[in-house]
């Protein structure tokens, strides 16, 4: 960062200045296209609900109420969901990021034997599913219905973060590996103390994607463990509310024509309850990126080696 | 522990390219027996986890009972296949699927590459982080939220037909979600803005690798941004765009259904029905599984062949590779 | 108009109290005597009270997994009969639940298949209940053996017990279904005047539009369906209560001959209704949105005071119609109205009595006690139980006056409509998805067994506005300027089984994918070009398999009629 202060004046063009502000009126269009709709479901979730019918709602609420807060706090279930969805996110990302490094690094040594098989072998499997239901047996048949390793092992390796993390190694200066072997660093000790600390961002990125992964995911507690509440997540937890909010709200299917035609007015309706459920579920894992942008700084690899 | 003699060349080509080293394969087996240790017990993983289930795949040719015995099912050749491969529609949805993820692949790359070059020319740090943070908020909002945003901005009263009218554009509003010729602009365009922040995470941090000296020898030649960037930054973000691509060319028939299906209508559904959709009206709701399993295998090949086709371009072209 | 209905007959007997034997109400009357004389027919062994736990699952997401004996009727329950619940409630997709479920086999003790029960019976989840139901249930033969042969399979057994099995009859006050709404303040304008024909509903429209351009500055809406995707079967099914029959999925049946005919492409019914929708649409009145707005944008349009009509079933927009309610301006509410094409027909938007055989709930084959299970049912189907998942406990969630007749405290109502109070008392979870009476039910003592269907609940609910305008159109209720519905013992035709991938099936798919092109495309058109996308759209409607898919509609409404469900 200190090279770029110090050409500061070089930066000073008339062409340089144009470019800056097109650039900062440009991030500035793109930030207000993409913060409204969080905003957006952040006001329709502080507003009353049934006042939210009437529409016309953009980034600040009407009606101003933390019903729905409420409503979806008011589940006692729904912290332990957090408890549980922190957990395989925090368990998940670090066993699937440091397994996938490991193979990353062992797919990036060009004089591995079995380096084109294995690379082929995972990389197919991006591409081919046998289907829902011989997944489900398979995974029932492993004894790891109902259990938290469900969540876990399934998601070991991630071939797209493997291909990424073996770029970043494959992109790091020859040198570096060579100064390890004339240490005489085995193979791990090399992954664990060269190659780790040099991939930094690359690592950072896909822990990111591992984690939002896992912090969103619901179609695995929904077919392998949804009868276990105490292994339910957080967004499981909330499409829960959801439905029964859903399903009160327009009680009178075809099948079910009676009862609750009457008027009555709920706190909560779906789309209120979706804007709330929106806001609980992604706040957490938005908060994650900040902390990880700072694994992002220019230069920091190959400056790390230099040193 | 390993010490190397033989250059790297070699061993590129694979062990079976010279079957009179089998031994000799055996021997570097041993020789690199901890990257073994590091890799194999993965592969067994990958064996059970991923290729087990693939029995799945006899199930297009029967009429899959998921009740009965798998000895039990009844065995129907390829029913499944000429259903799908005959139905009029099939070709109408075999383009859309082609075109709208060609759109989400071309658009997707595309911006995801200039915003990451455009924050990395931001000075202000600060703002750069902000920027960043808040530019991918929009992949964290479902599906049914963001196609009822679109539909509300897309609407008779929306800000698109407001504006449009206000700049003398056009004298009436346009129902934009009722024209299906506007259907793979819309959807491009919705995929673009959930996504575009997202997708650049990864360049943002391949950019960290580029080394900064080569900044400071461009400048002294006197480069100026724009130059930087097309002759530093973008060469230096090469070998991750083009794995990139190359992978994602194996997902061309993946258009994803949600946003189709939420945005599709009536009037729009011969740009908007894909193959997706196909599958659910007549696989997934039908319970017919097998439909689904044959529309998954169709993929399967159809993956294969731009994957194979992409990678030994790239291979030709001399570019990074993906195996 | 000045029809009297079932429900006005049977309301005005029962506020006189004391002819209700005679009445509707005649049926369960006797049961119930039966029932309250012999309810332990094996009461020899008496059952056990043991304390036990079942698991429960349905297919509708009603409600967050529970312990019944969480809820005040569950615990009531539980008393009688030593039996707990693992309740647990869908989440996601049904089609893929029920797949995995059957794979693995693996089955909860009671199931609540809604839309999967094919499925499931065609698997084999459920165990035959007749000698089950012999020995142990008294009141399950009272309650469902009039209705035994409409959903025994086809092996000739019973494996789940429907949900609408009604004990006499009566209907709901309120339009909760299917009509033609139009804004109040539009009815008010011109005197409350009798609206019969669609001519008629479309031209007091166009009047009052003529009048008021704009509502609050903005454009005024003439009318709007709503029909994006997924409820696009309302501007189908809107063209066959026009022609005054019910909904009947995608047939309607002629009443002398019972032959049913497809609607979709008719000549007589779904023509005329998108000529007319053309027209309007060419004189502005037609909402172009109607296809392509989604739920919110149709709730704000409703509540935004700019539409004038619409046709809509009440439940998809409960939200909206109680936003109108609590904000107090009866003018901006909507009245249903009974619209048919010509002064001849008469309407048929009420539902007919019915009996729904394809849903309902039953033991699964894994069941660790059916036997226990049973004896739960049965001591469910006793009348007082009945009334406890209805109606709550008395002096608690309901009153009863010094006639008799149950009714609600406002503080009462408050609670009954509060989602949370129904969870944790339970109605939530037991007034639907166990073996019940159906819901247009009399109580032995004459008062209703739905809450809703509860004449002085309804009377309670009714605004101001609501009474004027009952007034002026001389009715005691809204259904009661809808026509009765005819008797019509195949009814409904929707809940007909074609089997999974058959040709009918497809048929199905196909036409509703070609009509949700079409339709539209013929509304928006200018009304020269008319004809010209009718016969396109009726060319590629032949090419699809029509005839064999009328033909086993026939085959199996003949069926029905002949009493073989």
């Amino acid at each position: 960062m200190s090279n770029i202060s110090a050409s500061r004046s070089r930066y000073n063009s008339w062409g340089d200045r144009i470019f800056d502000t097109l650039n900062v009126i440009f991030m500035l269009c793109l930030v207000v296209v993409t913060l409204y709709p969080f905003l957006n479901m952040a006001a329709v979730s502080l507003n009353d609900a049934n006042d939210a019918v009437r529409g016309g709602i953009h980034i600040w609420p009407r009606m101003f109420t933390w019903e729905n807060y409420k409503f979806v706090f008011n589940e006692a279930t729904i912290f332990h969901s957090m408890f549980v969805s922190a957990s395989r996110a925090i368990v998940g990302t670090i066993v699937s990021v440091f397994c996938t490094a490991m193979l990353a690094y062992t797919l990036s040594r060009q004089e591995f034997v079995l380096r084109k098989f294995i690379t082929i072998t995972f990389i197919l499997t991006m591409y081919i599913s046998g289907g829902l239901i011989p997944g489900f047996l398979l995974i029932r048949d492993l004894n790891l219905l109902n259990t938290f390793a469900v969540y876990i092992i399934p998601g070991i390796i991630s071939v797209f973060n493997m291909i990424v993390i073996r770029s970043f190694i494959e992109g790091l200066p020859e040198g570096i590996l060579e100064s390890a072997r004339i240490d005489g660093a085995g193979e791990f000790a090399t992954f664990i103390r060269i190659i780790l600390p040099l991939t930094v961002p690359a690592l950072a990125t896909v822990s990111l994607f591992v984690a939002v992964g896992q912090w969103n995911s619901w179609f695995d507690v929904f077919l392998y463990n949804s009868s276990n509440i105490n292994l339910s997540t957080l967004q499981y937890e909330l499409m829960k509310i959801l439905q029964t909010t859903n399903t009160a709200s327009s009680s009178q299917s075809a099948a079910d024509a009676f009862a609750g035609a009457m008027g009555g007015v709920t706190a909560v309706t779906p789309t209120s309850i979706r804007a709330t459920m929106t806001i609980v579920a992604s706040l957490p894992i938005i908060l994650v990126y900040p902390f990880l942008q700072k694994y992002f700084v220019k230069g920091m690899t190959v400056g790390g080696v230099k040193g | 522990m390993e010490n190397y003699t033989e250059p790297v060349i070699q061993t590129s080509r694979g062990p079976k390219a010279e079957p009179a080293g089998f031994k000799l394969f055996l021997k570097r087996l041993m020789q690199q027996r901890a990257l073994v240790l590091m890799s194999v017990p993965f592969l067994l993983w990958l064996f059970i986890f991923k290729y087990v289930p693939l029995w799945g795949w006899l199930t297009a040719f029967q009429n899959y009972k998921p009740y009965k015995k798998f000895s039990e099912q009844e065995w129907i050749g390829f029913d499944q296949f000429n259903f799908l491969f005959t139905d009029e529609s099939f070709y109408r949805i075999l383009r859309n699927t082609f075109v709208m993820s060609s759109i989400k692949l071309v658009l997707g790359f595309v911006t995801a590459i200039v915003l990451a070059l455009l924050l990395n020319e931001l000075r202000n740090i600060f703002f750069k982080r902000v920027v960043q943070t808040i530019s991918y908020l929009p992949h964290f909002i479902s599906w049914v939220v963001a196609a009822s945003i679109v539909t509300t901005v897309l609407s008779n009263e929306g800000i698109i037909n407001v504006l449009l009218m206000k700049i003398g554009v056009l004298d009436s509003p346009i129902l934009w979600l009722a024209k299906g010729e506007y259907f793979w602009g819309i959807l491009g365009g919705t995929e673009v803005w959930k996504d575009v922040g997202w997708n650049t995470i990864i360049y943002l941090a391949a950019i960290t690798t580029i080394d900064p000296s080569q900044y400071e020898a461009a400048e002294i030649d006197g480069a100026n941004r724009l130059q930087r960037m097309w002759s530093i930054t973008l060469p230096g973000l090469k070998p991750v765009i083009v794995v990139l691509l190359i992978m994602n060319l194996g997902y061309i028939l993946e258009a994803g259904f949600e946003p189709q299906y939420l945005l599709g209508n009536g009037m729009t559904s011969d740009y908007s029905d894909n193959l997706e959709i196909f599958v659910l009206k007549y696989g997934i709701e039908e319970s017919n599984f097998s439909l689904a399993t044959a529309a998954g295998m169709f993929k399967t090949v159809v993956s294969c062949v731009f994957l194979i086709s992409a990678n030994s371009i790239a291979k030709k072209l001399g570019e990074s590779r993906l195996y | 108009m000045g029809k009297k209905k079932l429900v006005t007959i049977a309301m005005s007997l029962f506020i006189a109290a004391s002819a209700l034997a005679g009445c509707s109400g005649g049926n369960s009357n006797k049961n119930n005597e039966t029932s309250a004389s012999q309810a332990p027919a094996s009461s020899d062994q008496p059952a056990s009270v043991e304390p036990v736990t079942f698991t429960y699952f349905n297919f509708q997401s009603r409600g967050k997994d529970v312990m019944a004996s969480e809820t005040t009727i569950g615990k009531i329950l539980q008393e009688q009969t030593g039996v707990d619940w693992k309740m647990e409630y869908l989440v996601g997709e049904e089609d893929t639940k029920a797949g995995v479920m059957i794979a693995s086999g693996d089955y909860p003790d009671v199931i609540a298949p809604e839309g999967q029960i094919d499925k499931l019976l065609d698997a084999g989840a459920f165990m035959p209940l007749d000698d089950l139901i012999e020995q142990y249930g008294p009141n399950i033969k009272r309650v469902y053996g009039p209705y035994f042969d409409k959903f025994r399979q086809a092996d000739g057994k019973i494996y789940f017990l429907p949900y609408s099995a009604d004990q006499g009859y009566i209907g709901d006050p309120n339009i909760s279904q299917g009509a033609f709404w139009m804004q109040r303040s539009v009815l008010k304008e011109f005197g409350y005047p009798k609206v019969k024909t669609l001519d008629q509903y479309f031209d007091l429209i166009r009047q009052y539009k003529e009048k008021h351009p704009q509502v609050e500055g903005k454009d005024t809406i003439g009318f709007a369906v709503f029909a994006p995707s997924d409820t696009f079967y309302n501007i189908q099914n809107a063209a066959v209560h026009l022609a005054g029959y019910p909904n009947d999925g995608g047939v309607y049946v002629n009443m002398d001959t019972h032959e049913a005919k497809v609607v979709a492409g008719t000549d007589d019914i779904q023509k005329p209704w998108m000529k007319a929708l053309n027209e309007i649409y060419a004189e502005g009145l037609f909402d172009a949105e109607s296809f392509t707005m989604n739920k919110d944008q149709f709730m704000a349009k409703v509540t935004s005071g700019r539409l004038l009509g619409y046709f809509a079933y009440n439940w998809q927009i409960g939200e909206a119609t109680n936003n109108l309610k609590t904000a107090g301006i009866d003018e901006k509410r909507y009245a249903p109205l009974p619209v048919v094409f010509n002064e001849n027909i008469k309407d048929q938007y009420v539902d007919p009595p019915s009996f729904v055989n394809n849903r309902g709930v039953g033991i699964s084959v894994d069941a660790k006690d059916p036997v226990r299970i049973i004896q739960y049912f049965d001591n469910l189907l006793k009348e007082e139980n009945q009334i406890l998942v209805q109606w709550g406990e008395k002096d608690v969630t309901y009153s009863v006056d010094e006639k008799g007749r149950y009714f609600m405290t406002e503080e009462q109502q408050k609670n009954r409509d509060d989602t949370n109070f129904k969870l944790s008392y339970g109605f939530q979870y037991f007034e639907y998805g166990w073996p019940r009476y159906g819901s247009n039910s009399l109580l032995a003592d004459g008062n209703s067994y739905g809450v809703g269907n509860q004449p002085e609940v309804a009377a309670s609910g009714f605004t101001d506005g609501d009474k004027e305008l009952l007034a002026a159109y001389d009715a005691a209720t809204f259904s009661d300027y809808f026509s009765d519905p005819d008797d019509r013992p195949w009814y409904p035709a929707w809940s007909i089984n074609l089997g999974q991938g058959t040709p009918e099936q497809i048929f199905t798919t196909k036409s509703d994918d070609l009509q949700k092109k079409y339709l539209p495309k013929m509304i928006m058109e200018a009304p020269d070009k008319f004809e010209a996308t009718w016969a396109e759209y009726m060319k590629e409607f032949n090419k699809l398999d029509k005839a064999t898919y009328e033909k086993t509609m026939n085959e199996m409404i003949q069926n029905r009629i002949a009493g073989k469900w």
